[in-house]
């Protein structure tokens, strides 16, 4: 017992000594010089790609410094900077990582000081507006916008008009429009007309996007469920499709990638970062077009929305002077870079004087010919500005359980006060 | 060493329960943390979840390692170490390796469906991993599947300290196999019977792999667990540690009562 008590003791001890000494141990600012820069993204075909271009072309006056790209889960990034920056242990952490939009408050706002300003270092008028909001903390701009996140609907032309439909008659529709081509289409071809991972509601957050609305009000703190009202008919659409049958849950990415490649699965309504993955199945060629997304009835809802963009941060570590000149002289102003970004990757940054090149204008005959990168391009401007706050996952996991409530018969008003509830419960 | 590296951690942890915040903005608030537990409809969806698994889960895994490892303890049984391996095999494999495997053989285009649909056992494919029910049903099968193996080989080991001659002695007296099973081996085996049972009480309430690869907590809440949670606290959502560290304190505080509970029902009187 006594043996037990001292050990106690002596640890108390190395609680109260520990506390004074630890919170140096990552040396802050960027002022020193290094000649290597470390960068984490994911996506090899998208991000990677993207960072190995910006690499090349940066070289090319400044020979002296190294970019070293290092590919990581998302998942394994966020982990890493919340443990890392969590513990203030900046040691191992990489001088420029990319940030999920969503995510970038809580970064920003949870561990204030670690990331680097670049307020002056780039122009931020030149990025679509709704970019900017997201990237930046206190009127200060901390990210360079890059990953547009701009949704598409992916549809295959061929079933369509199978129905008796063209492309034009999914342009510019609301989701109830779309619900009933669906039932149609489904009718005579039978496929199943778009699949969702139940545990995965990005569905909803580019219904509610589309109309300028988010799960938190503009403070980007208050949540706003309960009297949103495109998030309940954001709801109700999702219902529906699960009630008429034209959409079928799928439990993970492989599972998504092998319906439409399969050819089992009429449309895909998602980023336009599916891109590569469509086209991934060459026998399909000419057989898919991308018209804007559906909108909701509410006022205010256009065709077009934004799905998981993401953008570039530089943390406040050794060398994060060098890491945000690299973003700056590339992402952040390079046009030629752009469009070889368009040509090499078929990446669209959000960088609206690189949308004037001929690189944007290709016509790309998986699509039929269509001009996707111009008409993406086009869609990414109407995109609505939305605070996303630092609670969007937090949020989003409360709003799943409370959508299987309600495809189980829940009122859907009770669905949004129970939600809002508990969300105030748990983000105050 | 060993105020460093385990009373240090637990302390901190204790002091950090007592903290609230986002990342590293931490306040302290008192017990509040404690009360928020018992209003969070997640914490109570998670661990409700993970009560499932485990009386479920345990005394199914249990029960079957003794059946198994009796089986295979008969000296008369043909290729008895290669069932044994077999069985064993399981819980050498890692477990986000198994936990991948098992969500493609669930998945609604999974073997396991197209089995169950050519012998017309169900009408039309089960939706296992996007149902409630389902998904719950996927993952104790497949902690029963990884962990069935560990636990008989206990049994077993301890099956091969029981001296013969008591059997034989049954034998004589004309106890059944039976009689035999219940009258003799499970009181000689009953301390390693206790302490499975802990360890997979423990491992049960800890569980996280299997959920976060094969369900990943869904749908909705209705297969998170309580380690889960905890993740998904300090990494999923804008981290907030404390909070993390008040529910990883509930789970200790389970393990505590439910190992005192198994050690009084084993009747483990000093």
């Amino acid at each position: 017992m006594k043996k037990i008590f001292m050990l106690l003791l002596m640890s108390v001890l190395l609680v109260a000594c520990s506390s004074t000494g630890s919170d140096d141990s990552g040396s802050k600012g960027g002022n020193d010089e290094v000649d290597e820069v470390t960068a984490w993204a994911w996506d090899p075909k998208f991000n990677i790609a993207a960072l190995e271009i910006a690499k090349e072309v940066y070289k090319e006056e400044n020979p002296d410094l190294n970019v070293k790209i290092i590919e990581n889960a998302q998942d394994d990034i966020i982990q890493k900077l919340n443990t890392a920056l969590g513990s203030g242990t900046t040691k191992g952490l990489p001088n420029i990582v990319l940030i999920e939009d969503y995510r970038a408050q809580s970064f920003l706002q949870s561990f204030p000081d670690s990331f680097y300003e670049l307020t002056d270092l780039f122009e931020a008028t030149d990025f679509a507006e709704y970019k900017i909001a997201p990237t930046s903390a206190d009127g200060k701009n901390y990210g360079i916008p890059f990953d547009t996140g701009v949704t598409g609907l992916y549809v295959r032309t061929d079933y369509l008009e199978e129905a008796g439909y063209s492309v034009e008659d999914l342009e510019g529709i609301d989701w109830n429009e779309y619900i009933e081509i669906g039932k149609k289409v489904k009718e005579v071809t039978g496929k199943t007309f778009l699949t969702i991972d139940p545990n995965d509601l990005g569905l909803i957050r580019v219904m509610i996007q589309s109309a300028g609305s988010w799960y938190v009000k503009e403070d980007g703190v208050t949540p706003d469920l309960v009297d949103n009202a495109a998030l309940k008919e954001a709801f109700e659409v999702y219902k529906e499709m699960i009630d008429t049958g034209i959409l079928k849950p799928h439990s993970d990415w492989n599972q998504f990638l092998t319906g439409f490649n399969s050819g089992d699965v009429v449309t895909v309504p998602t980023g336009n970062w599916i891109t590569p993955s469509i086209k991934a199945e060459e026998s399909q060629s000419g057989n898919w077009a991308i018209v804007p997304i559906p909108k909701l009835t509410v006022p205010g809802s256009v065709n077009a929305s934004n799905l998981g963009g993401s953008s570039w941060y530089v943390l406040n570590i050794p060398g994060a002077e060098q890491a945000a000149d690299f973003l700056s002289k590339t992402f952040g102003s390079n046009v030629d870079m752009y469009e070889k970004l368009v040509i090499d990757v078929g990446a669209i940054g959000t960088y609206t004087p690189a949308s004037e090149n001929d690189a944007y204008a290709k016509e790309d005959e998986f699509f039929g010919g269509q001009k996707t990168v111009a008409d993406f391009a086009a869609w990414l401007e109407e995109i609505p500005s939305v605070n996303y706050g630092m609670h969007t996952y937090g949020i989003d996991d409360i709003i799943t359980v409370e959508m299987q409530n309600y495809l189980n018969g829940k009122n859907i008003d009770d669905v949004m006060s129970d939600a809002q509830k508990q969300a105030e419960a748990q983000f105050n | 060493m060993i105020s460093i590296f385990y009373f240090y951690p637990m302390i901190q942890a204790l002091i950090l329960s007592f903290q609230s915040g986002s990342g590293t903005n931490l306040s302290f608030v008192g017990l509040s943390n404690y009360k928020r537990v018992f209003t969070d409809p997640t914490f109570i969806a998670a661990f409700t979840n993970t009560f499932i698994y485990l009386i479920i889960q345990v005394p199914i895994m249990i029960l079957l390692g003794l059946f198994l490892s009796v089986l295979l303890n008969d000296p008369k049984l043909k290729f008895r170490s290669f069932f044994r391996i077999a069985i064993f095999l399981p819980c050498v494999t890692s477990l986000v390796a198994y936990s991948v495997i098992f969500k493609d053989l669930f998945a609604t285009n999974g073997i396991i469906n197209k089995f169950l649909l050519q012998f017309s056992l169900v009408p039309e494919a089960i939706n296992w991993l996007a149902d409630p029910f389902w998904a719950k049903v996927t993952i104790i099968i497949a902690i029963t599947w990884r962990w069935t193996g560990y636990n008989m080989i206990f049994y077993l080991s301890g099956l091969q300290n029981i001296d013969h001659s008591i059997y034989e002695a049954a034998k004589i007296d004309g106890a059944s196999s039976f009689q035999q099973f219940f009258k003799i081996t499970i009181p000689m085996l009953k301390p390693i019977i206790l302490f499975t049972s802990i360890t997979s009480t423990i491992g049960t309430l800890q569980i996280f792999d299997e959920v976060m690869n094969i369900t990943k907590g869904g749908p909705g809440n209705s297969t998170t667990s309580i380690s889960q949670y905890i993740y998904n606290l300090s990494f999923k959502y804008t981290p907030d540690f404390g909070y993390a560290a008040t529910v990883s304190y509930f789970v200790v505080i389970a393990i505590v009562i439910f190992a005192a509970l198994q050690f009084k029902l084993a009747g483990d009187k000093k």
